[in-house]
């Protein structure tokens, strides 16, 4: 990590948005103090996670990336194992299994130990876990990694409910930029340890105006770039990716700007407009090589 | 599938704080997963088994040694009981870590301290339990042990202790090696060798002389002293550690040598399982 800094509001979902190795499991790992941060201070509703980390764990729950559950115990057992270490009272406690496991479909699985649980009743019975101890911060640590899709659809249902119907703040991570549009109030995109942008989904797309031309060049790129740039379409925000090139258009329509490339004559082997996605802006960020002004 | 509803979050009354809550509860768990693993039960108590009831009555009948030494031996696979049952236990922190819930107990609002404790008294008592096991079983193959109130609180304490020790050690090792295969490569360098050097099927001045000096520092040659002192009421084993006369004090100076290795070892796995947790 080099050094981040963010605020998440009661009630938020934030998505912590990047790579592999951007250093959002990391982020995770410090507000939930499973890794010892060298410098700086963390606060976990009010908790400095290095000075009271117990406290700091107390108000919250974490859904791992990979499965965390012991093979040979039943759901039921998961689910009152983490309400008796989380402290909540018995009878409460177990009021509360039979309501998430109905709310998580688990019912009929419940008491089965959760090695014959396939991969998304698995995630199901993770997330019913951390929400026994009724945590105002709830970490998904990449909760839908190496689920196949119908399943992660589910899952995002779940999530989605969580987001609309509870108080609990979530930090979310993640690589999938449908999750984190989906889902997210506000999102850091982070690369490389450092947080490149943080704000809303709407205005992080909003940064790349509204529209955006996507150009597969047939010659050099940065010769492409350089007569974009002679034309007066694209500003310093444009960007490439191999041979692709993405100009954000800020003061063009999509017509015009067609009309202008190729008057210019630029070669290319394909062209559209479109708006611009966060995997635009994501792109931008983190994995196009920024197109300095030729 | 169904969006969840919107009674998944709301406010829950706290339980009343109590201090042994926690420890019982990942004692219980850590049982659980035990019971459901007959392998950790069974296997270390084979050799030992095989050891006092097989090996004892054979040698004497070879060797053509008097009843007593089937006594001796027998008293000596409590020296490879403990190590094997305790080392076998430390695969648990592996499979936890490697496979396991290891990685929510440690976001727990728990001291982390608690999660080896509470590993420590299952492989306790299921220690407990096969020394027990084993000594009932060597009792019904004729075999004579000379046990008196005070002897049986001799060899409780070295027993205990040591099996304290060797956890805590089960601890390090698993917190220190990266997989399964390798703690388990480790282990009869562990619980195995110091056993043949401690006095287990020989006296250690039996052992070329620099070999029962170094005998003498293994916290495995002073546990087995005591239980043969509790049990067969022979103080000849700490004669040969300590060689001086009065049987009590050398008892009490063995018994502070394996007290001390399980503070050490204990205090260790603790940190052990820290470091290792938070990195």
């Amino acid at each position: 990590m080099r050094g981040i800094t963010f605020d998440v509001s009661p009630g938020e979902v934030f998505g912590l948005l990047g790579p592999n190795g951007a250093g959002k499991s990391t982020t995770v790992g410090m507000l939930t103090t499973t890794i010892k941060p060298s410098e700086g201070r963390a606060r976990l509703v009010g908790y400095d996670v290095a000075a009271a980390p117990r406290a700091a764990r107390a108000v919250s729950s974490v859904v791992f990336q990979e499965a965390v559950v012991d093979r040979a115990l039943s759901g039921r057992r998961h689910l009152g194992l983490h309400a008796e270490l989380w402290r909540v009272e018995r009878r409460e406690a177990e009021a509360r299994i039979e309501e998430l496991a109905s709310a998580l479909e688990l019912a009929d699985l419940i008491d089965r130990p959760v090695g014959s649980y396939s991969g998304g009743q698995r995630r199901r019975l993770e997330i019913a876990r951390a929400l026994v101890s009724n945590p105002r911060v709830l970490f998904l640590d990449e909760p839908t990694v190496g689920l196949d899709p119908r399943i992660r659809a589910e899952l995002l249902d779940v999530v989605g409910g969580l987001r609309d119907r509870s108080a609990t703040t979530i930090l979310l991570t993640t690589h999938y930029l449908d999750e984190a549009e989906r889902l997210c109030d506000r999102i850091a995109i982070m690369h490389r340890g450092e947080i490149v942008a943080l704000d809303s989904p709407r205005a992080l797309r909003a940064e790349l105006g509204r529209q955006i031309v996507e150009l597969r060049a047939r010659d050099d790129v940065e010769a492409s770039v350089a007569q974009l740039h002679a034309t007066g379409i694209a500003d310093g925000d444009a960007f490439t990716v191999g041979q692709t090139i993405y100009v954000p258009l800020h003061d063009h329509s999509g017509a015009d700007a067609l009309a202008l490339i190729e008057g210019a004559g630029i070669r290319t082997s394909g062209i559209t407009t479109r708006e611009p996605t966060l995997d635009d802006v994501y792109l931008r960020l983190t994995g196009g090589q920024l197109a300095e002004a030729a | 599938m169904t969006a969840a509803t919107t009674e998944l979050v709301r406010p829950l009354a706290a339980r009343a704080h109590n201090p042994f809550g926690p420890v019982l509860t990942l004692a219980r768990r850590r049982f659980q997963l035990t019971a459901r693993t007959p392998r950790e039960l069974v296997v270390p108590l084979l050799t030992p088994i095989l050891f006092a009831l097989v090996i004892a009555p054979s040698l004497k009948t070879a060797l053509d040694t008097t009843s007593a030494y089937e006594s001796f031996v027998a008293t000596g696979t409590i020296g490879l009981l403990i190590p094997l049952n305790t080392m076998f236990a430390g695969i648990g922190v592996l499979v936890d870590r490697e496979a396991g819930a290891q990685r929510e107990l440690l976001t727990a609002p728990i001291s982390r301290a608690l999660l080896v404790v509470a590993n420590l008294l299952v492989a306790f008592a299921i220690t407990a339990l096969q020394v027990a096991v084993l000594l009932v079983a060597a009792r019904a193959r004729g075999i004579h042990f000379d046990i008196t109130a005070g002897g049986f609180l001799w060899f409780l304490a070295a027993g205990s202790l040591f099996t304290v020790g060797m956890y805590g050690t089960a601890e390090v090792l698993a917190a220190r090696v990266p997989s399964t295969e390798e703690y388990v490569g480790r282990v009869p360098a562990i619980a195995i060798v110091p056993w043949f050097l401690a006095g287990s099927l020989f006296p250690i001045n039996a052992l070329p002389g620099f070999l029962t000096w170094f005998a003498r520092f293994l916290p495995l040659t002073h546990g087995l002293a005591l239980v043969r002192f509790g049990l067969l009421h022979d103080s000849s084993s700490l004669h040969n550690i300590w060689k001086m006369q009065n049987a009590s004090a050398m008892a009490g100076l063995s018994l502070a040598v394996v007290a001390a290795f399980a503070l050490l070892l204990t205090a260790a796995g603790i940190r052990a399982f820290g470091r290792h947790a938070v990195h």
